[in-house]
């Protein structure tokens, strides 16, 4: 079952260079101790079954283990999102919106800022993903956000 | 010793209000945490005495709260209010509103702060003390004088006179961006500061950021505690600081000392304060402001002139003396501090509140945190990303940054993207290493930062995956099924097969087991 599994760091296979071993893990905490030779590497170890965060030198890295199954599926999955990209844009982090840039029925252009959220007393703009037209704006000033609240509806522009 | 007060209350949350009562616990003193509802069940709160809830989570109706700090302060039966840094230390209204209240504030006089909290009451009292200020305006952007910038040539900085850690300050490159700079800096400081008054001065580049570290007390002693280098910074606000200052001349460091020593007593100044400077490649030295209360990067003074600021600070606000050892005190050694910040300094180092995950601090030998969170704690994002300060001291620079790095190895943070990658990063660049970097370095040399998962980091992170699921037993994945939210990633049983695996090697390695 292992050997069907391919490892991915974004789009790109990984061939786990042979040697490492897992010298210990916490598993209570996520820790483990990545070792070969004479190198080690202290890591945290998040997420799971397949999609992996594995945190190495304060560096936060996406790996994703998957079979050629779940390969397919997500295969497919971002054909149907690059065709049209995403219609919801959602809070990258919570925070309180500050600003709303945009209204229903605005044409937006790929990385026009949408929204403004501060958190941690700084602002972040929330761009658009895509081209399109605000269909909903789901937010107000002064609103408190949780990560992954919808933002803006975005609908195709007109042909 | 008698403790210089029975009881003080803490005004400040996170990593400096601990970091204030270990020295209440030092000293003997009671100490009362302050909490908004966001804080019920934050670190600093556990580690006073007692609590008291001063309001909701918005720090203007909590924290920045000066009757509810107040008032909390006299419920208790505190005698004495210690600000930290941030929120309401640099605030003359609220010292005044302490001493008012018959209480007392650990810091300087109000009227020392209405003389040196505004930048350019500031830049006034250094050039009347004969010290060289930055070139530019001595009143408001809106005061100058025609043609008196342009005489002072580009590029400029607009900033906020009411301004701090970076807020309301604008780069301008050409006379044509000016006005919409100050109105942009004009409006920051409003929002910030409640005050738009701003300023401008020539941007002084390529320079360092250095500043002396002073404790006076209420007797005319002052001691100069020598000076910090804070040269690696984003968005102005400092990342790692150290001291002393690398690669500097000795009559520069003398200087600093004589320059700082005179500001101070141009102010009726007691307690612990910074005086800023900026130093260029000529080591020409330039005052940028006064800073009257604790600073961020404090412990490193503190492990190289082993002076306890905080304590200090403390008796010296009932009244005592400063000590012969502390008037006296010279640098031993070299200490660096990192800023473990909650940041993304591969997202142009923005802020990533959320639920931290696994904490794991390096300890032993020249290692010293000063932290104000812990694992599985939800990150509040009404205030500042500041998470911990890792601090080493060694007996010279190039030992401290050895030290440094192999303390950043023993260091573990999951859940969020933290400043720890940066760092890391950091104390291998030949730059950082010989201390040749200057306010440039962050952008320049960091800019965006080098890819995720470049050269050991990707092939490293892959094969934790690949160990993983090659230990995984076939059939169900039921035992990770918990798994998926961050912070908790791996089932408890602590009888998986991979730890198993690893127990069955170290007794093949160790055959007496």
């Amino acid at each position: 079952m292992t050997a069907e599994r391919e490892i991915l760091i974004g789009d790109r296979p990984v061939a786990g260079e042979p040697g490492w071993t897992l010298a210990w893990v916490d598993p209570r905490h996520g820790v483990a101790l990545l070792r070969r030779e004479h190198q080690h590497h202290l890591v945290v170890i998040e997420g799971g079954p397949t999609d992996w965060v594995v945190t190495l030198g304060g560096r936060r890295i996406a790996v994703t283990a998957r079979s050629h199954r779940d390969r397919l599926l997500a295969d497919t999955a971002a054909l149907a999102v690059a065709r049209r990209g995403p219609s919801h844009v959602l809070a990258t982090l919570p925070g309180l919106v500050v600003r709303v840039l945009v209204e229903p029925g605005a044409t937006v252009a790929a990385g026009d800022p949408l929204v403004t959220i501060e958190a941690m007393k700084m602002q972040n703009e929330i761009r658009a993903p895509r081209d399109g037209r605000v269909s909903e704006v789901a937010v107000a000033p002064g609103q408190a956000i949780a990560t992954g609240a919808l933002l803006v509806r975005l609908a195709d522009l007109d042909p | 010793m008698t403790p210089p007060f029975r009881r003080i209350l803490v005004a400040n949350r996170g990593e400096i209000a601990i970091r204030v009562m270990r020295a209440c616990r030092e000293l003997g003193i009671e100490s009362v945490a302050v909490f908004s509802d966001a804080d019920r069940d934050a670190p600093h709160v556990r580690a006073a005495d007692r609590a008291e809830w001063i309001g909701p989570t918005p720090a203007t109706e909590s924290y920045l709260d000066v009757e509810a700090v107040i008032g909390a302060a006299r419920r208790v039966g505190a005698e004495a209010i210690h600000p930290g840094y941030g929120f309401l230390s640099e605030s003359a209204a609220f010292a005044r509103a302490v001493e008012d209240a018959g209480l007392v504030f650990v810091g300087p006089p109000a009227e020392t702060m209405e003389g040196l909290g505004d930048k350019l009451a500031a830049r006034r009292t250094a050039v009347a003390a004969g010290v060289a200020v930055t070139p530019g305006l001595l009143v408001a952007a809106g005061e100058a004088r025609d043609g008196e910038l342009d005489a002072l040539g580009y590029p400029l900085l607009v900033k906020a006179a009411a301004g701090g850690g970076g807020r309301g300050v604008r780069r301008v490159d050409g006379r044509d961006e000016l006005a919409d700079a100050v109105d942009a800096a004009r409006r920051e400081a409003e929002a910030a500061f409640g005050d738009g008054t701003v300023y401008i001065e020539k941007l002084i580049a390529p320079a360092r950021h250095v500043e002396v570290q002073l404790l006076g007390d209420r007797h005319g002693n002052l001691a100069v505690l020598g000076e910090r280098d804070c040269s690696v910074q984003r968005r102005h606000q400092k990342l790692v600081e150290e001291a002393p200052a690398p690669r500097l001349r000795p009559e520069t460091r003398d200087g600093l000392a004589a320059d700082a020593r005179r500001v101070a007593e141009a102010v009726a100044f007691h307690s612990a304060a910074t005086v800023e400077f900026l130093v260029d490649a000529d080591e020409n030295r330039w005052f940028l402001e006064m800073n009257t209360r604790l600073q961020v990067e404090h412990g490193v003074t503190e492990l190289v002139s082993g002076v306890d600021i905080v304590a200090w600070q403390i008796r010296v606000a009932a009244g005592e003396r400063l000590s012969d050892e502390v008037l006296a005190a010279t640098p031993r050694g070299h200490a660096i501090q990192v800023r473990l910040y909650a940041e993304d300094p591969w997202n142009g180092f923005a802020p990533m509140p959320g639920r931290l995950g696994a904490w794991t601090m390096p300890d032993g030998p020249g290692i010293r945190v000063d932290g104000g969170v812990e694992a599985g704690l939800e990150l509040p994002t009404a205030y500042d990303a500041l998470l911990a300060k890792l601090m080493v001291h060694a007996p010279d620079r190039d030992a401290a940054v050895t030290r440094l790095r192999r303390a950043l190895d023993e260091t573990a943070i999951g859940g969020v993207p933290t400043t720890l990658g940066f760092h890391r990063w950091l104390v291998d660049q030949p730059d950082f290493i010989e201390g040749r970097h200057d306010l440039r370095f962050v952008a320049t040399t960091w800019g965006s930062g080098p890819p995720l998962a470049d050269g050991d980091a990707g092939q490293a992170a892959a094969a934790v995956v690949q160990a993983l699921g090659a230990a995984r037993p076939p059939g169900p994945m039921a035992g990770v099924a918990g798994s998926a939210q961050a912070g908790v990633p791996l089932p408890v049983d602590g009888q998986r097969p991979w730890t198993r695996q690893a127990r069955a090697e170290a007794v093949e390695r160790d055959p007496e087991q």
